[in-house]
């Protein structure tokens, strides 16, 4: 039985560690954007601050990729939502000979690497430009443009497949009903086809702009000499890092968190109303039960938002960032002060000490040691030096090595009972 | 096929038909088939653009090996029996994708595992939730949160030498142990969901039949689970392999600065080198050896393609 409780003790240490990979690094980059040092890093701490938001939102290249972004983002999806949907349609109504064909091409935009995908629109749209003998001000040669045709050739593959799971669950006894019904065929897509989809149709619409808003590989080649959120971050990332950059994780993060919550409470109402639909006349119990069941989270997160606001608050009413700011620095300077002065005083000392020892060498007889030692004095590997030439000198006499024992430095006496050992 | 457009119209009217086929059409053809089409022709063209912009459409405008040469054997006065740089980076980066891809298969089997068949409901649907969450964060803020992790100055050196295990803070951006983590962070959940899918259709019974006849836990994944969820597994190491060979935003931002990715030599042709047919015949080799090498080990397991993606 202890076998059996190791395992599971093992395997929930697995599970544990492999959820730290997944949101350590996203802890720790949100904890920097806090930070008022201007390297993104957790050690040294220097000060809480909010500085770093301030400078994301007054950054004018982010702002506008940022623009771009939401612009090519909204435009993917509804680009790509009825290319899935009419994918995922034909799918389903093609012979058992043509399917595995279309599935595997429909399949391929997403397998073969963005960066080819990117290369590939941009030549094929820049041949059609020369090809109609178009100007290089034509949307052949526009960067939002292509783009938007060059995400969407792979996120239509996403939504479809979004559309394939959802029509998996589709009764086909409905379509023979409505059309038996007199229904045509435009009649039926509206009324019956398009309402059973419609959570499929928000679930990928989402998806679409999400893969959209962070796609690089494809953006990068053909956003020409345009920029999205992601290609300016890319370039800032490369050439020299502030925490902004972190500041943006946080709020994308934040953005990320209450949209996930949003879904799993939307998920669970939907789940309790489904209970309530089929339990109906079961008792008023149930009823309430559910309903407590999705109200919950919704109040206990008010409550957080209510708490950690107020938090907050009493943080700034006693919180002074600029005052901090100048604590730290003079903390740092007062630091760099010590240390100069310690390393003097330990220099000093260094120097009496070799000064002296070279002195008594000398006095005893004028040794190649005692001279070398002038020689290095303010090199930093002076003591290791020290330790060695002590070594060499165990040949000498033991008077000699008593005279040693008087030097006052203390390294000295270290490097001394190394050289008896 | 005459009969099938026939009954494809009458099932679905004009207006519903003509939709889907045409949005079919564009989107597979138009969007997909045709451009993949012209970058192979492409890289197949001398750099007029560059050189002499009124050659395009001439006598002299034919088609040449000389890109693929190049990538091959280098510059013409190279003095290397190969183009050193560029063939070492290409088998550089399909070697790391094949490991990062193993690495993700192991990380992820036992998670996958864990969700499908030991978690009960409310705790599977929150590891679900926390597994997507931090992919909807974009790719570059990940690659950065890597970089801020793994830096010179960055926490996990900080951490390390306050212990006292170092001594001195280790480069792990040089040693390129920041590219493999971050590029197996990437793609855990490309991993975790064809995994998940395939073996949470396992029946449960199999697995408790084999422990009732006395099989170790070890045996029984050996023999029972992995083989029935082999589609999912290949399906899962092939879009971990293809995207993690592809990548470029990881390998530019937390890349040691000595080895680059082929991806970003790539980029250059097209960017700083301004030989857009060179960079197309660099991306079509990139994409013919990713796939072959994907139908080769699709061949061996015994997977076919349509189970992708499933």
């Amino acid at each position: 039985m202890s076998s059996a409780t190791f395992l599971r003790l093992t395997i929930s240490f697995y599970i544990f560690l492999f959820f730290a990979y997944l949101f350590g690094p996203l802890i720790v980059m949100s904890i920097t954007a806090f930070n008022s040092a201007g390297f993104p890093r957790l050690s040294p701490w220097d000060c809480f601050s909010t500085e770093w938001f301030g400078v994301l939102v007054n950054d004018a290249r982010m702002m506008s990729g940022f623009k771009n972004s939401l612009i090519i983002g909204i435009a993917v999806v509804f680009v790509s939502v009825p290319i899935g949907l009419a994918g995922a349609l034909m799918l389903s109504q093609l012979s058992d000979r043509v399917r595995p064909v279309f599935y595997t091409l429909t399949i391929s935009t997403i397998l073969v690497p963005g960066v080819v995908l990117g290369i590939s629109t941009l030549i094929f749209w820049d041949r059609m430009g020369a090809m109609f003998n178009t100007g290089y001000e034509s949307f052949f040669y526009d960067g939002i443009f292509l783009t938007i045709i060059g995400q969407s050739t792979f996120i239509s593959a996403y939504t479809m497949l979004v559309f394939i799971s959802r029509l998996q669950r589709f009764d086909s006894v409905l379509e023979e009903a409505a059309l038996d019904l007199g229904a045509t065929n435009i009649q039926y897509f509206r009324k019956i086809l398009l309402p059973f989809l419609k959570p499929a149709i928000g679930s990928a619409a989402v998806l679409a702009f999400l893969a959209s808003f962070e796609n690089y590989n494809t953006t990068v080649f053909t956003i020409v000499s345009e920029s999205t959120l992601t290609t300016v971050l890319a370039s800032k990332v490369r050439y020299g890092i502030n925490p902004s950059i972190s500041a943006l994780a946080v709020i994308i993060i934040g953005l990320t968190l209450t949209a996930a919550f949003i879904h799993e409470v939307l998920k669970r109402r939907e789940h309790a109303r489904n209970n309530e639909q089929i339990k109906e006349k079961r008792p008023i119990k149930l009823k309430n039960y559910s309903r407590k069941n999705f109200s919950n989270p919704i109040s206990v997160m008010v409550l957080l938002i209510f708490v950690a606001g107020l938090g907050t608050a009493w943080m700034a009413k006693g919180y002074d960032v600029n005052q901090c700011k100048i604590d730290v620095s003079r903390e740092k300077r007062k630091r760099q002060e010590e240390l100069t002065q310690k390393r003097l005083v330990e220099m000093q000392k260094k120097l009496e000490a070799q000064q002296s020892t070279s002195g008594s060498s000398k006095s005893l007889k004028k040794s190649a040691p005692g001279t070398d030692h002038y020689g290095s004095i303010f090199a930093p590997t002076n003591l290791e030096g020290q330790v060695e030439s002590t070594k060499q000198k165990e040949e000498i006499t033991e008077t000699e090595k008593k005279q040693y024992q008087n030097i006052f430095a203390p390294t000295n006496l270290e490097s001394q009972v190394k050289s008896e050992d | 096929m005459k009969k099938w457009f026939n009954n494809f119209f009458l099932r679905n009217g004009l207006v519903l038909s003509l939709y889907m086929l045409l949005v079919s059409f564009i989107w597979i053809i138009v969007m997909f088939v045709l451009p993949q089409i012209f970058m192979f022709d492409f890289s197949f063209r001398f750099n007029w653009t560059q050189i002499d912009p009124s050659k395009i459409g001439g006598p002299e405008d034919v088609y040449t090996l000389q890109h693929y040469k190049f990538l091959l054997f280098g510059s013409p006065n190279n003095p290397d029996p190969f183009n050193i740089v560029d063939v070492s980076v290409f088998a550089h980066t399909i070697l790391t994708a094949v490991f990062v891809t193993f690495f993700d298969l192991l990380l992820c089997y036992p998670v996958a595992y864990y969700l499908a068949h030991v978690a009960k409901g409310g705790v599977t649907r929150l590891m679900m939730l926390s597994l997507v969450v931090p992919f909807w964060i974009n790719e570059l803020l990940r690659a950065f949160a890597f970089r801020i992790l793994f830096g010179e100055e960055g926490s996990i050196n900080n951490i390390l030498v306050f212990l006292g295990i170092l001594s001195q803070p280790i480069d792990f951006v040089r040693e390129n142990v920041a590219l493999y983590t971050g590029l197996g962070y990437a793609y855990i959940l490309l991993m975790i969901f064809p995994i998940y899918n395939a073996v949470e259709s396992l029946d449960r019974n199999q697995i408790e039949a084999a422990r009732d006849l006395g099989s170790p836990w070890w045996r029984i994944h050996l023999r029972v689970v992995i083989p029935f969820a082999k589609p999912g597994i290949t399906s899962g190491c092939t879009m971990v392999f293809m995207l993690s060979a592809g990548a470029l935003a990881l390998p530019q931002i937390i890349g040691g600065p000595s080895s680059l990715w082929f991806t970003q030599i790539i980029y250059q042709w097209f960017n700083t080198g301004s030989n857009w047919p060179r960079g197309s015949a660099y991306a079509v080799s990139l994409l013919v050896i990713c796939v072959i090498l994907v139908l080769m080990i699709m061949k061996i397991f015994k997977v076919k393609f349509g189970e992708i993606g499933r």
